[in-house]
């Protein structure tokens, strides 16, 4: 306390309690701490002067550098397209089939695929379109189509996206079969790959199969899908129905859930990525890579 | 120059100064905002949403979707990769309250619309782990087993409108007749797409076509975002 007698306080008195006169101490700010704060000022009007700053009535002040986040994002855009133009321009150029077999270019390709199918694709296909666990998402890493699996089927696939439309088929769904039907025919698709157990069921199911119900219109005689892209001499849009032989199943294989394909009916939407109605549009380049990324997953044919 | 302890010990002095540097704060903040139409680019397509999308935008922010997910494309280059285009400000024009956000666990959703069908909506909702085997968002299963409630729909509208959200008259009447067709797959839409243009989303979003619920008017709200900008007409101004 004895430096309160130096003259270091405001001299400004507001109480005083047995003895204690409350003061206030006036110390100068720190030297350095004071010139930081100046130098903060002079370059806050500096800034002014290069950065865009002031706002004003119909704009705002552009600062001599005209800097903006715009054009900055825009000479970013130009950078790359120059770095990638040699290897886009010849990617453009060719065809599929000229591209996949240069394997520098094809391995360009893939990898630049790769990299939009994991932010556009991957969420339904899964990483390296393994597929995805819940149900109507086909996984693209195996053999098994419903469009078709070579180039050009894919790059069409990709450009206008597809609608699977399996009909409704039980009565109460909006179809013309009975509950019973419709158990018939989920055993006959089951006996289909060997998991029926009701053989007379089966038997029923096959005849509607073939019969009454049509499904062979869209799912081929044998049920093995082979229409897929040959519906009424190909004047129609493929329909994409799959195998139902295989152990391969877009929604599943248990007795419930291939009840529920049958009886409901499915809507499987692929989404367009290069037409009119793609509301994200990806350029003819990207989709060149896509589909050469997807067929080169296993499955390409 | 005035001393410190003259203000300090000057009551009325010290109220002037007070109120000029708060004038001064004040100026500052406020005075742009009259202006800030100019700050909105002219673009084509923007409308307001329909009462269905709205609803969905009530649900978006009652459910605290904003705590991870951004509304705003930032322009920079990798951003431009993964969403496609900067947002513009035209686009949370009628945002009350704006979803910009600056959260992003998950990815930014300004132009999730039409990104991913219905369907993948529906069970990324109910579980996201089904989808994205990685994904650390929360379930919403609730949604789609609760029915919309929407009976403040026509009020809802009005005051948006008193802040500035061209709702015609005409639309706040249909409010209910609206919704209801947007979250149809089969009703007659043709009033909609009148008064809302022929891009609304319109699908029986939640795949329950007896009911209106929750997820309807969130699906449908997002499957909209990013998707009213008309992009082939807007020119990047040199700003
Ligand atoms: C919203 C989910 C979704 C997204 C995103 C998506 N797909 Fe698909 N994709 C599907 C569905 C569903 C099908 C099956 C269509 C059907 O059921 O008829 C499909 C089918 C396909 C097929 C045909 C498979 C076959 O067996 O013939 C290819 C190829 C494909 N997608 C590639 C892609 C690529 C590449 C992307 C990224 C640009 C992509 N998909 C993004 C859902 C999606
Ligand atoms: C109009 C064509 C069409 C008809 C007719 C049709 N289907 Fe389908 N079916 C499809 C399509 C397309 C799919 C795939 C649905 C999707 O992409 O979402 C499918 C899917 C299925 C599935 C699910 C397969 C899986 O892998 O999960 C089963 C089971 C099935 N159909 C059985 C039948 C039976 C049984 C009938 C006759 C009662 C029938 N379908 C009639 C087109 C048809
Ligand atoms: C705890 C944080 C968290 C919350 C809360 C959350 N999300 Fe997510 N969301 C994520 C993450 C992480 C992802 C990326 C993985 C995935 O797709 O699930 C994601 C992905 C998404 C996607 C897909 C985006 C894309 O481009 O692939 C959508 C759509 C989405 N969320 C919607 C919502 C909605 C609607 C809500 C509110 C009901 C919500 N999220 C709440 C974390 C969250």
């Amino acid at each position: 306390m004895a430096d309160l007698k130096d003259g270091k306080t405001t001299g400004h008195q507001w109480d005083e309690e047995e003895g204690f006169p409350l003061q206030e101490y006036n110390n100068p700010l720190p030297r350095w701490w004071l010139y930081s704060f100046y130098a903060t000022v002079v370059w806050a009007v500096i800034y002014w002067v290069l950065y865009p700053a002031w706002p004003l009535a119909d704009g705002f002040t552009k600062g001599v550098w005209e800097w903006s986040m715009y054009k900055e994002l825009k000479q970013d855009l130009d950078a790359v397209a120059v770095k990638q133009k040699p290897f886009n321009d010849r990617l453009e150029k060719l065809s599929l089939k000229e591209i996949a077999s240069d394997n520098a270019l094809l391995q360009f390709a893939v990898s630049g695929g790769k990299a939009v199918f994991g932010d556009y694709c991957a969420p339904c296909h899964g990483g390296g379109g393994v597929g995805v666990k819940a149900g109507g998402f086909p996984t693209l890493a195996d053999d098994d189509w419903l469009f078709g699996g070579d180039l050009e089927t894919i790059r069409e696939t990709i450009t206008n996206g597809r609608s699977g439309q399996m009909p409704a088929h039980l009565k109460s769904a909006g179809g013309a079969f009975s509950d019973a039907q419709v158990d018939d025919l989920t055993q006959y698709v089951l006996s289909l790959s060997g998991k029926s157990k009701d053989a007379a069921a089966a038997a029923r199911g096959d005849t509607l199969f073939r019969g009454e119900a049509a499904c062979n219109s869209c799912h081929g005689d044998k049920g093995d899908g082979s229409l897929k892209g040959t519906l009424a001499g190909g004047a129609l849009p493929p329909v994409g129905a799959p195998n139902l032989t295989d152990a391969i199943w877009l929604y599943g294989g248990d007795v419930q859930t291939v009840r529920e394909s049958i009886a409901k009916g499915r809507t499987g939407h692929m989404p367009a990525w290069g037409n009119e109605s793609a509301s994200r549009k990806l350029s003819p380049l990207q989709i060149k890579q896509l589909t050469l990324y997807v067929h080169s997953l296993g499955g390409g044919k | 120059m005035i001393k410190h302890e003259s203000i300090e010990k000057n009551v009325s002095l010290m109220i002037v100064f007070t109120l000029v540097a708060i004038a001064i704060g004040g100026l500052v903040e406020i005075v742009p905002l009259f202006f800030i139409k100019s700050t909105i680019e002219p673009v084509k397509g923007m409308r307001a949403y329909t009462p269905l999308e709205l609803k969905g935008r009530d649900i978006y922010i009652r459910e605290g979707c904003y705590n991870c997910h951004s509304q705003m494309v930032r322009p920079l280059r990798d951003e431009a990769a993964r969403y496609g285009h900067y947002s513009l400000a035209a686009e949370s024009m009628y945002d009350h309250p704006f979803q910009w956000g600056s959260k992003r666990t998950g990815p930014d959703l300004a132009r999730i619309g039409g990104k991913y069908s219905n369907h993948w909506h529906l069970a990324h909702m109910e579980a996201p782990r089904s989808v994205v085997p990685e994904s650390v968002m929360p379930a919403y299963p609730w949604l789609r087993k609760t029915d919309l409630k929407y009976d403040d729909i026509e009020k809802r509208m009005q005051v948006l409108s008193m802040v500035g959200v061209p709702y015609t008259a005409e639309q706040i009447a249909n409010a209910k007749k609206d919704l209801l067709d947007q979250a149809s797959a089969t009703a007659d839409a043709s009033g909609l797409t009148k008064r809302y243009g022929n891009k609304v989303p319109k699908d029986d979003f939640d795949a329950q076509s007896d009911r209106v619920t929750e997820l309807d008017a969130l699906v449908a709200y997002l499957q909209m975002l990013g998707t009213l900008v008309d992009f082939s007409s807007y020119q990047a101004q040199t700003r």
